[in-house]
């Protein structure tokens, strides 16, 4: 466990040092994006200079910039005018609240989905891997816009916008998790046709088991570990689509407090979101860890 | 909630302020393209936001669309005859939201903010350059000294940065730089909610009496709450405001301006906006763009009308000088001056040299290919500007053999460009509320803009002296010089259009408008629902 820990550190420092080494490489001069459009004279330059602390060695920069790490302090944002831990906290909540919908949308239909097709007619199965490859392959910001039109602005079901209640959340994860629950429904079931055909599941017919025990009891734990590894990593990588999605239905959250930072090379912020994303992945896949132990028996020995 | 209407009608008359049943209970939602990236009026940087700030702060004037000066918090001014000292009377019944009183001390508290180093170190270079100090004369009379004569100083009293704060929040706001609901101003709104990503949302304030002259009403606003929506994608505003959802939009772009013109339950209301016109500048320093002629014969290779009809369909309106149209110091003289001469521009670039072709077509001088590069930054491309810029790109290429390369990069890899010299067209309008203000930026030779790299001292000395008369009539002729010089006689710049705004809304809702000194979105004081 304290191995583990270890680890999960160093992934966290590498993650901050290179996205401090890769903004200081892209182009472009922080004190040309600190005078941005406004009056350029080389006191104004000075005078931002000292303010910043740029006029230090890179290393210093970023020595120091871990030593305020450490202390939980994000620094200030560029653009923004705030500091960057007062804009992540009051950002984080609905995001999570987005990604957590989503995932559990994307799991909860891959699941339906692969229970109910796996090893069924071929008609059946032919129209869900259909629509599961659409899923998959439209870009979100599109299922964005045709969910929006279809259930917001024709039929009125839904609010296009904000983070209120429940019924706000709907479309937005929807569209976040229709993706996952495409390539999840795929794997998901793929799996449980291979433990369907398997000795022990022959067996279990034999015993007299019907065929929903047999699926809900013995094949599902097979087929949950692969699906489970992809679900933790997806659920990762749903911040990037939270940008689109975000900024698609107006929510508030990190997805396009990030887009902002980037265009605008607000290197404290873009910093901070990446530094967070680093933590999101460890804690889910030492969960997911974890959770192996508890789905596979043969892990625990 | 019914129920709770009411009472608060009767608390708030009870508080012996103005009669609120003259103006009933009535919310709006509005969605809007922009977020702040500020709430403090003094920090503000972003047009696409002028609407929000008017609503919670009055400037101590404001500006008419024939560039002259009315009354708001003050009442009237005066200025010295050597042009370097203003007496303003203040109004006398003006409270900010916090209870606090405003007055000169206030309008000083204000000014001496931007003295504090750091603060709003953009503003203090440009439009305060010439400000020596403020005195109370009076307890409602304010004496500004400056220290040169300087023209646009009325502009900036009427700007947003004129926006006047609580003195009391300047020292006490938890977070000034930000602002937010406890940097009190005396507006006809008060901000009650903010939520970054998603919406701001006000209400009325029911003691306010003291809209600018040339405010379609008095007394308190109309609407007793509004909201503002961030909705940044246009397809997703326009779908809530014909589902109402929202009521109002800003932002309607030349692909839907149809759409909503077909529907019966919208209306939409667009106006052009002040300072300069989008614009493409020469780099005048190395070649092609050295040359006169080449960059006359890029402008004649274009058909801007045509350009325009097939990016904007039709909606947007053709620029012919540096200068917008609806500035009242833009040269009409300068219509039609050039432009859509493709035999023109083949013989200005066989003149200049450009004669051979290659095998794509394009031409070619001393084995070098004509290629040109404009250089955008993604952050700043909007208005299908790089749709526009393609459309420029085929022209020019199947009309004059020239190859314009278009490249939207990041704000950093732009600024680099810029910096190193490394293009040939820039792409440029501001939204200065006074077009003098924008020039200043871009023509002079150690102006901050210049992207042109063009110095001509005449040019430099008409600029100085607008910025230093009073006289209008004085600096639209020395403005129609300037113009003349840059489109005309040395042919830095390609104006191709005058940006707009949009606002689409209900039809149930009246009183929408634009703000006379920009052209943008005006605030919600005068907005009402219902006939």
């Amino acid at each position: 466990m304290i191995k583990r820990l270890g680890t999960a550190l160093a992934v966290l420092w590498a993650a901050a040092t290179a996205s401090y080494v890769a903004l200081l490489l892209a182009p472009g001069d922080t004190i040309d994006i600190l005078v941005g459009d406004g009056p350029d004279t080389p006191e104004i330059r000075t005078k931002i200079i000292t303010e910043w602390g740029l006029d230090r060695p890179e290393f210093v920069q970023y020595l120091s910039y871990l030593w305020r790490l450490l202390h939980g302090d994000l620094g200030r944002s560029y653009q923004l005018q705030r500091g960057v831990g007062e804009i992540l906290a009051t950002q984080i909540g609905p995001t999570v609240q987005l990604t957590l919908a989503a995932a559990g949308t994307g799991v909860a239909l891959a699941g339906i989905i692969a229970i109910v097709t796996a090893g069924r007619g071929r008609w059946l199965r032919g129209v869900t891997s259909a629509a599961e490859l659409v899923s998959v392959s439209v870009p979100p910001f599109l299922i964005g816009i045709v969910l929006l039109s279809v259930f917001s602005f024709t039929l009125g079901w839904f609010p296009v916008s904000g983070a209120q209640g429940p019924r706000a959340l709907v479309l937005p994860a929807l569209a976040l998790g229709l993706p996952v629950a495409g390539v999840l429904g795929q794997v998901l079931r793929g799996g449980l046709e291979r433990a369907l055909e398997q000795p022990f599941a022959v067996t279990a017919r034999a015993r007299g088991l019907t065929e929903r025990a047999l699926v809900a009891r013995h094949a599902l734990r097979h087929a949950l570990i692969p699906a489970l590894t992809l679900a933790g990593w997806f659920t990762g990588t749903l911040l990037g689509g939270a940008v689109i999605t975000e900024v698609l239905f107006g929510r508030p959250g990190l997805g396009q407090v990030a887009m902002q930072a980037v265009t605008g090379r607000d290197m404290p912020v873009v910093m901070a979101v990446v530094l967070l994303s680093a933590v999101a992945y460890v804690t889910i896949s030492t969960l997911l860890d974890l959770a192996y132990r508890v789905i596979d028996p043969r892990i625990r020995g | 909630m019914k129920r709770l209407i009411p009472v608060l009608l009767l608390a708030v008359a009870a508080c012996g302020a103005q009669p609120a049943d003259s103006a009933p209970a009535t919310t709006l939602t509005w969605a809007i393209e922009t977020q702040p990236i500020t709430l403090n009026p003094q920090l503000w940087a972003q047009n696409k936001v002028r609407l929000l700030v008017f609503n919670q702060f009055d400037a101590l004037l404001s500006k008419a669309e024939d560039g002259s000066f009315r009354p708001w918090l003050a009442t009237s001014w005066k200025v010295s005859d050597d042009k370097l000292t203003y007496t303003l009377d203040l109004r006398d019944d003006v409270t900010f939201h916090d209870g606090t009183k405003f007055d000169a001390a206030a309008v000083k508290a204000n000014l001496d903010q931007f003295l504090v180093p750091g603060y709003n170190p953009a503003v203090a270079a440009i439009q305060l350059k010439a400000f020596d100090r403020a005195e109370v004369a009076a307890p409602y009379q304010v004496k500004i000294t400056l220290k040169e004569a300087d023209a646009l100083f009325l502009d900036f009293l009427a700007s947003p940065y004129a926006g006047q704060v609580s003195p009391k929040a300047l020292k006490s706001a938890k977070d000034l730089r930000f602002g937010g609901l406890d940097l009190a101003g005396t507006g006809p709104f008060i901000l009650d909610r903010y939520v970054q990503g998603q919406e701001i949302h006000y209400r009325r304030n029911p003691a306010y009496n003291w809209p600018p002259a040339g405010a379609a009403h008095r007394g308190p606003a109309h609407l007793s709450e509004i909201t503002y929506r961030f909705l940044p994608e246009a397809a997703v505003r326009i779908g809530a405001l014909s589902s109402g959802q929202v009521q109002v939009i800003e932002g309607v772009p030349a692909t839907d301006v149809a759409l909503i013109k077909k529907d019966p339950n919208l209306a939409l209301q667009t106006s052009l906006n002040s300072g300069t016109a989008y614009s493409y500048y020469f780099n005048t320093e190395h070649a092609p763009f050295d040359d006169q002629r080449v960059r006359e014969a890029f402008r004649e290779a274009v058909n801007v009308d045509a350009v325009l009809k097939s990016v904007y369909q039709g909606t947007a309106t053709r620029a012919w000088s540096i200068v917008g149209a609806k500035s009242p110091f833009y040269d009409a003289t300068l219509e039609n001056g050039y432009g859509g001469d493709v035999a023109k521009a083949n013989a200005l670039l066989d003149a200049a040299g450009w004669k051979q072709r290659d095998a794509e077509g394009y031409r070619v001088k001393a084995g070098k290919r004509l290629t040109v590069r404009e250089v955008a930054s993604a952050p700043f491309v909007r208005d299908r500007r790089d749709i526009l810029a393609q459309a420029v790109q085929a022209q020019v290429k199947q009309n004059a053999g020239i190859d314009l390369q278009v490249k939207i990069v990041d704000q950093g890899s732009a600024q680099k460009a810029l910096d190193e010299n490394e293009y040939e067209l820039f792409g440029n309008s501001r939204g200065d509320s006074d077009a003098g203000a924008a020039l200043n930026l871009i023509l002079p030779e150690k102006a901050a803009i210049n992207r042109t790299r063009f110095a001509d001292p005449k040019v430099d000395s008409w600029l100085a002296a607008a910025s230093a008369t009073h006289d209008q009539a004085e600096r639209e002729k020395l403005y129609a010089r300037v113009q003349r010089a840059a489109v005309v006689d040395n042919a830095i710049v390609f104006p191709l259009y005058v940006p707009a705004d949009q606002i689409a809304a209900q039809k149930s809702v009246q009183g929408l408008g634009f703000d006379p000194a920009s052209g943008t979105p005006a605030s919600a004081y005068d907005v009402r629902i219902g006939t």
